[in-house]
């Protein structure tokens, strides 16, 4: 950074909520970072920057801001925080993208629907405990060969690629008006369970053997906490780093919930 | 798997099977009934136009009193699908938390809307039901209303009651707009995400082109709604009276002399004679 020249060189502000740790309340520090233009510089960059140096704008010495990080390419999730007030990952949000002027601000906060853990670092387990909820796996433990899998078209593999892409970032919950933050781990179970996770039914119900769990995940859908909680807000689409129709799978798996409580409702299974 | 096993369990669960029915309710009865209301109203203005419109609205109410059983279809037609559709509409929308500050995007602008005109729509159709057909004229600023002097009773309880102010006149008025209007959106965008509710709608191009459609379904709403209103806010009530007097004594004539008898006492008694 030191070779830079001066024309290229900028200083960024950086606003950051920070916490000290579970249940600690938050507080902001604002910390100023040269930024040299076409050097890539992200907000993972600009916060090593910050590690390196942790001195607040106002030339007070303070902790290293924390946060996490994980692939650096956007497609693990470990890195999503809410970015100018909105949810996303900071490794592909780019310094010369979002602040390109001298003096821009960048305000950094955790997400908004899971646990602090310190600074800008959430425990994101919910996440996880939301796909065991939708088993959300293909079945093939078995003792037996299962030969060959089943062919799938061009057409469903279309289909499928894109839902496969789902990394479980959470920006889809962080973004939601029905989805919310829950410290006690025993009340996740009936909680609206996000976007994500019903995109993954709609994903594993169309492969031919995770179709086996097909009742188990509609019934986990039609129970409380499932495809009911969504209100149709659509945030949801919109913040999907990945693009993935999110929108479309709450339908579809919409669809297949009614026409699965129907034939419950007539066959009682 | 073992849930549906066991007889104990319903074979669909119950939160899901509320949650539906809320949806449905919505459209049926509710909606359907909202649709006929308001074409009803607006038929103040039809015939030939501010001349004829009295008797078409006489005529429509008339009709619709006439009805074996209303009072059971009033029940269990409307007020208990209203009052089921209300009480869990505000318990469903208190379970979520709206954040347009943070994601301003049209479609969470709609999902708060709905919620809020959930709310106002309630209070307004409490209002209007308590006052128009249960005669809680104790509310302030409110009058009854009288099946066989319907267009003037109603453009009266429309305009602030019996002895209305500027202020009073103003503040049905505008209830009475604005509670049509709030309740027309919530029936446009209610059908909006029934269809993706109920897996109608999947494709992001099916809710687009679906949302057309309700767009201009609500738009036509409005327009009806807001048609009725002028119609009952700029109707003279004078005339109005002698026009629905007129055809109340007609109809009364044609019946045997016993009835007309009892029926000329209660012309003599109550509000008929204004």
């Amino acid at each position: 950074m030191t070779t830079a020249t001066q024309s290229k060189a900028r200083t960024i502000r950086f606003k950051i909520k920070r916490s000290d740790g579970p249940g600690k309340p938050s507080y902001w520090q604002t910390f100023n970072v040269p930024v040299n233009k076409g050097e890539g510089a992200n907000v993972i960059s600009c916060l090593q920057y910050i590690a390196a140096n942790p001195i607040t704008a106002d030339g007070t010495a303070t902790t290293p801001v924390a946060w996490k990080a994980g692939c650096l390419e956007e497609v693990c999730g470990a890195c999503t925080m809410v970015i100018n007030g909105k949810v996303r990952q900071s490794c592909s949000c780019m310094m010369d993208t979002v602040a390109p002027n001298e003096g821009d601000t960048i305000t950094l906060e955790p997400m908004r629907k899971f646990p602090v853990v310190r600074d800008l670092f959430v425990d994101r387990a919910r996440l996880f405990e939301s796909l065991k909820r939708v088993k959300a796996w293909v079945p093939t433990d078995n003792l037996w060969d299962l030969g060959a899998g089943p062919i799938e078209t061009p057409e469903q593999h279309e289909v499928r690629y894109k839902l496969s892409e789902c990394m479980s970032c959470g920006c889809c919950m962080d973004a939601c008006p029905q989805f919310h933050k829950i410290e006690d781990d025993a009340k996740w179970q009936n909680a609206f369970i996000g976007a994500a996770p019903i995109s993954q039914v709609r994903y594993f119900n169309l492969h031919e053997t995770g179709a086996t769990l097909k009742t188990e995940r509609l019934n986990e859908m039609a129970a409380k906490g499932g495809i009911s909680d969504c209100g149709n807000a659509q945030n949801c689409v919109k913040h999907c780093p990945k693009s993935i129709p999110l929108t479309e799978s709450i339908a579809a798996v919409g669809r297949d919930t009614t026409i699965h409580a129907v034939k419950q409702f007539f066959t009682g299974k | 798997m073992s849930e549906s096993a066991n007889p104990a369990q319903p074979a669909v669960p119950t939160p899901f099977l509320l949650r539906r029915l809320h949806s449905l309710a919505g459209l049926l009865p509710i909606g359907a009934f909202v649709i006929m209301h308001l074409t009803t109203n607006a038929s103040v203005v039809w015939g030939e136009l501010g001349k004829g419109g009295v008797e078409t609205y006489q005529h429509e109410v008339n009709f619709i009193h006439s009805m074996p059983l209303l009072l059971l279809i009033e029940i269990f037609g409307l007020w208990l699908p209203i009052a089921f559709h209300s009480i869990l509409g505000f318990y469903y929308a208190f379970t979520g938390t709206s954040n347009v500050k943070h994601y301003g995007y049209g479609a969470n602008w709609r999902y708060a809307l709905q919620r809020f005109t959930g709310y106002f729509g309630f209070i307004f159709i409490l209002y209007h039901v308590a006052t128009l057909r249960w005669g809680w004229t104790w509310l302030p600023f409110s009058s009854g209303f009288d099946a066989h002097m319907a267009a003037s009773t109603t453009a009266q309880a429309i305009r602030g009651g019996m002895d209305p102010t500027a202020l009073a006149g103003f503040l049905i008025g505008a209830l009475y707009l604005v509670g049509v209007l709030a309740l027309v959106y919530h029936l446009a965008n209610g059908l909006w995400t029934f269809a993706i509710t109920w897996g109608i709608t999947v494709s992001e191009g099916a809710q687009r082109r679906w949302g057309f459609a309700c767009t201009g379904f609500g738009l036509a709403m409005a327009a009806v709604g807001t048609m009725a209103f002028v119609g009952f806010v700029t109707l003279d009530i004078e005339a109005a009276q002698q026009t629905e007097s007129q055809m109340h004594a007609e109809v009364v004539n044609a019946d045997t002399p016993a009835i007309n008898e009892l029926a000329d006492n209660d012309n003599n008694n109550t509000t008929h004679q204004r």
